[in-house]
């Protein structure tokens, strides 16, 4: 017997926003689905309507012929579906065993059997082979492996229909290939398997059909096989954006050296030596945990310098805080959103002037047409998905999320003069990615200095002038964008020193 | 959609977790004007209301220093300490030592924005938990105060009488012999620190280290200023209270204020200041203390005997707050957090 998932007529309104209208489609075991559209196109909300989270106003939901209707999380979880989600849900403080056997703790006497849950830990992890302890709370984990856990987690449910909401966005190679071998080996035992990402190669690499939605509507189910990347580009954006990087009109004149890194040494990087230029796009490559994020805390003075010393345009500088780091003129629009980067219940408003109360100011009180001012300019320079300034970011999508700290970071309230962006285009579309790369360029031209980490290879290959490869808290090599090319910065990426 | 604007200050307010007390205090004072009657009184007259809103002025400067505080995450479970701690100190230095009134009211102030500044170092330097840090510090404000409150025979007084005029007054003057000044006091602390907290940078950052401390360090907002300056008010707010209560009932007393500390704490809570911060406002705030005594004036007025008001009360508060869980509950599924 074929095993299916259908769902028809799902149509789901938030207030200002109507999120899904009228999508249908079937997803059969044994294959891959991808769900691909862009930022606020539907695709959490879909998937949040499949795990429980969310009522849809209509529609129906059928697994193999039985009709599925949910009151709460729990109930579809009993009904084999299991969703992995784009923002993570661990509970931090508690081990990573507890977190992956959340609901079913196995006990024994009436006591938490912790050997049984260690051992059974234990062989999930091994399975995945992945240097994880399972006793170790999950907050000590590098978000890449907390993510893992968060898929380990659905993996042990053995559930029918697994859906995964951009799983790759916070994993290096590493974790991506051990996670596609998973897809893979779940594929063979026929499961139902949903897939989101704004990656296309990832999407030719692991699917086999692929469902379009646009602004809530189903656009289209092709076999991925029989389309390619011009043509999903064009069913998810509606026009043609071309090649993203052979278009990019980039920076060709440099500058005075702006910044000046001397052999810094920090908790987690060791005797860091790199400069920069205005207007020059300086890239950093490397595996999770190489360091690069350490770096520039420390530059920006949100972590402690143990040794080096740091040079900004010629005068040294000691940050004390991030304020001071702010004052001076640099940027750094951090890689981790939820923890880092946002408030999350408040408004893009309060949001993107947070850095700038001071510049928006009317004595005594805030200049509130000032704020909606720039607020209103970051909505439209990266056409965020809302319908008014004040609403709150939890409800915004994964992507345009990471708008609004895009939009905080390079607001007309700024006078940048380094731009450090970490993994900036995390969770965000191809058709903004495109924008993003031309803005990191722009800001160049102007005479800015701009750090663009990335651990998408291609990305940071072909956006930066220069690429650093860090590994293990050091520097292993560096390379001009001409003579870059993936092989060359993995080798660096991994290499013995 | 092309033009974003702001959704309006009144529909806000309506979607506020205010809205539904303020509803709640509009039936109230319904009910209670129609059952006063039965007990031969009147509940609707301007006197009920002022003496309310009297009721409401020493935990309402509390309330104003513990809300501002809980914004921004923080908690002070000092402050009532505090309070009691100022009375004592200004009956202490008036009626024993013979100090001129203000500067007992100075050293008693300066006192308590002591223990404030003591809270915000030990929270901020040393990294303790709120809870325990100000609960640490109210034991030892409350053995400091024993030994204030002990006098030359060795004898620990649980209350001290003092006599002046001036001081007396602080408390008990009425504006044309009706309307208490306290009452004008509180509204206008009221009113400044909601617009502080509502329409200023220094109330922006408040809600925004609520919200989420580390995003809120790291664009740059100086939360250790902030918090020296939230437990300061705080303890201050505390020594206002105690300033008025101890001029109202003209001693000072070792076991004042002990409830009005909760009051002033559920009232916040009430009014949508959350435990974990970053939301609720002066606003809320007010209106949960006005239900909160509104409520027990009006079963004064009705003829309640205490025993049945205390059970209601406590019946009230549990109703407001799962109402409030509840509401937050259907907010995050809406969201799907
Ligand atoms: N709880 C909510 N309240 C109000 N609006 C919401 C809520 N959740 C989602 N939305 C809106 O619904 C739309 C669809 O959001 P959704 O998260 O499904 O997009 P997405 O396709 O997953 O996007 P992304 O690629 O950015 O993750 C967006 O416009 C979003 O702002
Ligand atoms: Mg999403």
């Amino acid at each position: 017997m074929e095993q299916y998932l259908e769902l028809s007529g799902i149509s789901k309104a938030f207030p200002g926003v109507q999120a899904l209208k009228d999508v249908g489609f079937r997803a059969t075991g044994g294959k891959v689905l991808a769900l691909l559209g862009e930022n606020g196109a539907g695709k959490s909300t879909l998937l949040k309507i499949l795990s429980g989270d969310i009522k849809p106003d209509e529609g129906k939901i059928v697994l193999n012929g039985r009709e599925l209707s949910f009151r709460s999380p729990h109930d579809a979880l009993k009904s084999g579906i299991s969703v992995i989600y784009q923002e993570r849900q661990l509970m931090s403080a508690m081990s990573v065993m507890e977190n992956i056997f959340a609901g079913d703790i196995p006990v024994k006497n009436g006591i938490v059997d912790y050997k049984t849950l260690k051992r059974e830990t234990k062989k999930i992890i091994d399975q995945f082979g992945l240097p994880i302890d399972p006793e170790t709370p999950v907050m000590f984990l590098s978000i890449a492996h907390q993510q893992m856990v968060e898929i380990m987690k659905a993996y042990r449910r053995d559930s029918l229909v697994i859906a995964f909401d951009e799983p790759t966005a916070p994993l290096t190679d590493t974790e991506i290939e051990i996670l596609f071998n998973l897809i893979r080996r779940l594929k063979e035992q026929g499961k139902i398997i949903l897939y989101v990402s704004h990656r296309l190669k990832e999407i030719f690499e692991v699917t086999d059909e692929i469902v379009v939605l646009k602004d809530g509507r189903f656009v289209t189910h092709v076999n991925t096989a029989e389309t390619n990347e011009q043509d999903l580009i064009k069913y998810m954006v509606g026009r043609d954006i071309g090649d993203t990087y052979a278009n990019l009109s980039r920076n060709d004149k440099y500058g005075d050296v702006l910044l000046e890194v001397n052999n810094l040494t920090t908790y987690a990087v060791h005797d860091v030596s790199f400069s920069l230029r205005k207007g020059e796009v300086l890239g950093f490559a490397g595996l999770v945990g190489a360091g690069r994020t350490e770096v520039m805390r420390a530059i920006f003075g949100a972590d402690p310098i143990i040794s080096g010393e740091i040079k900004l345009e010629g005068k040294k500088v000691e940050f004390k805080t991030p304020k001071d780091a702010i004052d001076a003129g640099i940027a750094l629009c951090p890689e981790d959103r939820k923890e880092q980067g946002l408030v999350l219940w408040r408004s893009i408003e309060d949001n993107i002037i947070m850095p700038f109360l001071d510049k928006v100011r009317k004595w005594p009180f805030l200049d509130f047409k000032k704020s909606e001012r720039v607020t209103i300019e970051a909505i439209k320079k990266y056409d965020i998905k809302t319908p008014t300034i004040d609403k709150i970011v939890v409800e915004l999508s994964g992507g345009n999320q990471q708008k609004v700290i895009l939009g905080r970071w390079t607001s007309s309230l700024v006078n940048t003069k380094l731009l450090i962006l970490d993994e900036p285009t995390k969770g965000i579309d191809v058709g903004t990615k495109a924008e993003i790369y031309q803005m990191v360029c722009d800001l160049a031209k102007e005479g800015l200095g701009v750090i663009f980490i990335s651990s998408e290879l291609t990305e940071v290959i072909n956006v930066a002038d220069r690429i650093i490869v860090m590994k293990d808290g050091t520097i292993t090599g560096e390379v001009l964008r001409e003579e870059a090319t993936e092989e060359k910065v993995l080798a660096l990426a991994m290499a013995s020193n | 959609m092309d033009n974003f604007t702001r959704i309006s200050t009144f529909k806000k307010a309506i979607r506020s977790k205010a809205f539904p007390l303020l509803i709640l205090f509009v039936i109230m004072i319904v009910l209670f004007t129609a059952l006063a009657p039965l007990n031969d009184a009147n509940f609707l007259t301007t006197r009920t209301f002022i003496s309310i809103l009297r009721d409401l002025s020493v935990p309402g400067f509390l309330a104003i220093g513990a809300g501002c505080l809980m914004v921004s995450g923080g908690i002070d479970l000092s402050q009532a300490t505090v309070a009691a701690m100022t009375g004592v100190t200004i009956a202490v230095s008036v009626g024993w030592w013979n100090l001129p009134w203000y500067a007992a009211v100075i050293i008693a102030l300066l006192i308590a924005l002591c223990i404030g500044l003591v809270n915000a170092i030990l929270v901020n330097e040393l990294n303790m938990m709120p809870f325990i840090a100000t609960m640490a510090m109210s034991t030892v404000t409350r053995a400091v105060m024993m030994l204030i409150a002990t006098d030359q025979t060795g004898q620990m007084q649980g209350s001290i009488n003092y006599n002046n005029p001036t001081l007396t007054l602080i408390g008990n003057y009425e504006i044309g012999g009706f309307l208490p000044a306290t009452i004008i006091a509180m509204i206008i602390a009221f009113i400044f620190y909601g617009l502080l907290l509502s329409k200023t940078k220094f109330g922006r950052s408040v809600y925004l280290i609520g919200g989420n401390p580390m995003a809120a360090r790291l664009a740059g907002i100086n939360s250790k200023k902030t918090s020296y300056i939230l437990f300061m008010n705080c303890s201050l707010m505390g020594g206002l209270a105690g300033l008025i209560y101890t001029s109202r009932v003209k001693q000072g007393s070792l076991s004042a204020m002990a409830t009005d500390q909760f009051t002033g704490l559920t009232a916040a809570i009430l009014g949508g200041i959350s435990f974990g911060g970053g939301s609720g406002g002066m606003g809320g705030a007010f209106i949960g203390l006005l239900v909160i005594k509104t409520f027990n004036k009006g079963m004064t007025i009705i003829g309640a005997s205490s025993y049945v008001t205390n059970v209601l009360s406590g019946a009230l508060l549990l109703a407001a707050l799962s109402f409030d869980y509840y509401s937050q509950r259907r907010q995050r599924k809406r969201i799907g957090a």
